[in-house]
């Protein structure tokens, strides 16, 4: 079996006229922390749809772990391992902190399409071996006291919270976070910071979209920049602070995001 | 709430246990009816209530059944008892076939193509098609219930078949409350995105409460037939579904909402029969005032349980 | 060829009622996103309100002058009436879930179909003769003035109302309000009385294709809302709900292979192979054959 490794080869996506993703190329290895940075608009959104089958890309391979995932739809992806979050949280709002994480657990229970219907032993089994698990992640994300409370009408950093303990739930090898840190304090971004090294510990690799720059060069590893849908440059994060055409496009823009 | 729930349920079933007996013939065929519809809607809450998928043709389903019965009853001799497999099995599978290529439809459309399958169903059975449904007279002088030998030819009888399927229902429902794909259908109601972004084939599980729900209202198609030893077109008209659907709704996808919205809608009117001509009008008014005031239902739906072992804190009830 | 060309006249009169009702839904459901149930119900009570006004109020006048004023003084009156059931039914579940607003909606089609039969009767009335009986008989192809009229009358009020929403300000607010509301009340747009606008627009031209219905079915009853609104919405989802001119092209379409059918198979199995067209085409193009593919971003 090859590594856990993604793959992107001159990945092309494009909305009418617009190419959102310009023949990009990437390589996350196992036990990274990777990072995509760039402007607004760049695209980076884009690349994680195209990783997660939200969409097909019209050109280029994503490979994963040697088998090519460009085209498959996004419950065929997560049932390799790789799961993601949302820039806007996508919680099931109106359900409890508890039951959006065992959604989850949803690929990882053994229950069949009649365990809906008549209950059997191995059911009351795999129900309750996979809410032991939801207990884990509440535990791990420190949510335990939200447990029974609607996704919906919690803060937004704890919201964020669980749309990563329901990722994490999965198990998944890959990990891809989509702006984890927006909207959220600066105590809560510590916080973050820490679950993502520990995470990583646990020998998931994580690939994330970031804005905050300081929490970037401190969490990744390596960091791919991109502009207008191309990649400008890639490598470690001292590497793209001295980069100049990164300063241009993207460290002489931020002025301008404040 | 959690003591309606904890006491609700047995004393309503000791109460409907019971029921026959302290009513006449024509309280006891409302009794009938009222079970019988409350096991269609509820079939109905499977689909709309639970999966979000605007769904207005349940009583093509329900119908499928009754004349499935009524069918295998009329020309081919089957006892009721005996057609129950395949009142239930033509449906679901029914369901299956049709939901396959539209549950993808956004709701509206969903909507008015579920409505079209309902025309279309009653159409068929109008111009008797294969003359076997009776055009639009229907079938009648269907066998009474025999269990075990027994003729069971009394109301009372009836009642108590209709009963079990109800306690069937519920039973099936609070096992899909408790399983991953009752779950699978709350998730991609609330977002079907994230729903498959977590994993979740949605395609399938809609397919799945299409069936279940079909192959429930079979079942319930099965009483109507056997309380009225006959069936005809016009009792499954889409008319009827759109009630089945404004009871859903109006109750709000709750098993004590929808029996609510299905005694309101069938059995007050029997009790203030001479309003007859003003029962529509007035439940028009009712359904506007209710959404205004409770947009999610009377009693609104609370999702599925989480087990106790995870509710720390105490302070936050579900 | 005789079948062809009549069932052809047929059918865009038919088509013509369609789509002039089916504009009252694809308007509703452009800026508030909802399937106005009850506008069928509508549709039947102005058969019923311009019988009223013509036996009570016209005295059974059926010159021009009477007749024209019959159709405007029904148009107002369902405008009144669309105007209030936007008010009691709409307005205050503007922001609650979708569902919400389409079984209100649900709930006045019942209020509106049962007020007809309180106050007209369960019984099919007759709708008066106010146009004169005339026919031209093309070798076999029989035409009626009342299929002209039908058909130029519709042209020009489709036509009057393509001119108002594409090429007047009050238009491109209709159409500003129909993208985004929230955006277009950031623009200054008052959104309430576009809304109002829309059902005064919508309820009268539902208001015209009731009388017309009257006029060419000559029987209407209290419960026919259902069965002409239906069809109506069917022409609105065909041309993509929401789009102006597809409900124009949709209610000509349905008009058209419903008088074919008709002609062609057999008038018992019309509703079912309409069904059927629709089921099709919904599945080929999930969105209406003008309608717009629209994206879920992420």
């Amino acid at each position: 079996m090859a590594h856990n490794e993604l793959i992107l080869t001159n990945v092309t996506k494009r909305f009418g006229g617009l190419t959102a993703v310009d023949d990009l190329s990437m390589k996350v290895q196992e036990g990274q922390i990777y990072g995509i940075i760039g402007p607004n608009g760049a695209g980076k959104t884009t690349v994680f749809n195209c990783i997660t089958g939200i969409y097909k890309s019209e050109e280029g391979s994503v490979n994963w772990r040697g088998e090519e995932i460009r085209g498959l739809t996004p419950y065929q992806i997560v049932d390799r391992g790789i799961v993601r979050t949302f820039q806007t949280i996508r919680l099931f709002s109106q359900m409890s902190v508890a039951e959006n994480i065992m959604s989850g657990r949803h690929i990882k229970s053994c229950q069949h399409w009649w365990h809906g219907i008549v209950p059997t032993p191995g059911k009351k089994r795999d129900e309750l071996d996979n809410w032991k698990k939801v207990e884990q992640q509440l535990n791990f994300f420190n949510l335990s006291e939200f447990a029974a409370m609607p996704a919906g009408s919690l803060p937004y950093g704890i919201q964020r919270r669980v749309e990563m303990a329901r990722a994490m739930a999965v198990d998944p090898t890959l990990l891809i976070l989509d702006e984890p840190a927006a909207g959220l304090n600066d105590k809560e971004t510590m916080e973050l910071l820490e679950t993502i090294f520990k995470i990583r510990d646990q020998g998931i690799t994580v690939l994330l979209i970031e804005h905050d720059m300081d929490m970037v060069m401190e969490v990744t590893d390596y960091l791919t920049v991109i502009n207008f849908g191309k990649q400008i440059a890639e490598g470690t994060p001292e590497e793209i602070q001295k980069n100049p055409a990164v300063i241009e496009a993207y460290l002489g823009s931020e002025d301008d995001d404040e | 709430m959690n003591n309606l729930n904890r006491f609700g349920l047995p004393v309503f079933i000791l109460v409907m246990a019971v029921l026959p007996y302290t009513l006449n013939e024509r309280w006891q065929a409302v009794a009938i009816t009222f079970l019988v519809f409350s096991v269609v809607a509820l079939s109905q809450d499977i689909v709309l209530g639970k999966s979000g998928m605007f769904n207005m043709g349940q009583a093509l389903f329900f119908g499928m059944g009754a004349y499935t019965t009524a069918i295998l009853n009329n020309h081919f001799g089957w006892p009721i008892v005996a057609t129950i497999p395949l009142a239930i099995l033509i449906p679901a599978i029914f369901g299956i076939l049709l939901a396959g290529p539209i549950v993808h439809l956004r709701g509206d459309y969903l909507l008015v193509v579920t409505i079209g399958f309902n025309i279309v169903f009653v159409q068929v059975l109008q111009n008797n098609l294969g003359g076997v449904t009776g055009g639009p007279n229907g079938i009648f002088g269907l066998d009474s219930l025999k269990i075990l030998g027994a003729n069971l030819t009394s109301q009372i009888a009836v009642y108590y078949f209709a009963f079990v399927v109800l306690l069937l229902t519920l039973w099936v429902m609070s096992n899909l409350e408790k399983s991953k794909p009752g779950r699978a259908l709350h998730y991609l109601r609330e977002d079907q995105l994230a729903a498959e972004s977590i994993g979740i084939n949605t395609r399938v599980y809609k397919i799945f409460a299409f069936g279940l729900g079909a192959g429930i209202a079979g079942l319930a198609g099965t009483v109507f037939a056997t309380q009225y030893a006959a069936v005809s077109p016009e009792a499954f008209d889409f008319i009827q579904s759109v009630l089945f659907f404004s009871i859903v709704l109006v109750g709000g996808s709750s098993i004590p909402g929808v029996m609510l919205g299905v005694f309101v809608m069938f059995v007050v009117p029997e009790i203030f029969r001479e309003f007859a001509t003003w029962r529509y009008f007035v439940f028009g008014f009712a359904m506007i005032l209710a959404m205004i005031l409770r947009p999610r239902g009377i009693v609104p739906a609370t999702f599925g349980k989480i087990p106790k072992f995870l509710i720390k804190g105490g302070s936050h009830g579900a | 060829m005789d079948i062809f060309l009549q069932q052809l006249a047929n059918g865009l009169t038919i088509g013509s009622m369609f789509a002039l009702v089916a504009l009252g839904y694809t308007m509703v459901y452009g800026v508030m996103k909802l399937i106005n149930f009850a506008h069928g119900d509508m549709v039947a009570a102005s058969a019923f309100v311009g019988l009223t006004i013509y036996t009570q109020v016209m005295g059974q006048a059926t010159s021009l002058l009477a007749v024209i004023v019959i159709f405007l003084l029904t148009a107002l009156t369902m405008a009144c009436v669309g105007v209030i059931l936007e008010r009691l039914a709409y307005r205050p579940l503007r922001n609650a879930p979708r569902l919400s607003a389409v079984v209100s909606a649900l709930g006045a089609s019942l209020v509106i179909q049962n007020g007809i039969m309180l106050v007209w009767g369960p019984r099919m009335r007759i709708f008066p003769e106010l146009v004169p009986q005339v026919y031209w008989d093309f070798n076999g192809v029989v035409i009626s003035m009342i299929q002209v009229i039908i058909l130029v009358l519709s042209l020009v009020l489709m036509l009057a109302l393509y001119l108002f929403v594409e090429k007047t300000r009050v238009g491109a607010a209709v159409r500003a309000a129909s993208i985004d509301q929230d955006a277009a009340r950031l623009m200054g747009i008052n959104v309430n009385s576009i809304i109002a606008l829309i059902f005064i627009i919508g309820s009268s031209l539902g208001a015209v294709g009731g009388l017309f219905i009257g006029l060419y079915y000559r029987g209407i009853t209290f419960n026919m809302g259902w069965q002409y609104g239906l069809y109506a919405f069917i022409a609105a989802i065909l041309g993509g709900i929401g789009n102006i001119p597809g409900a124009m092209i949709g209610g000509m379409l349905l008009g058209l292979f419903n008088a074919f059918i008709a002609g062609y198979v057999s008038s018992t199995w019309a509703d079912a192979f309409t069904f059927i067209l629709l089921i099709l085409i919904l599945i080929v193009r999930p969105t209406g054959i003008l309608g717009e593919r629209v994206a879920e971003k992420v």
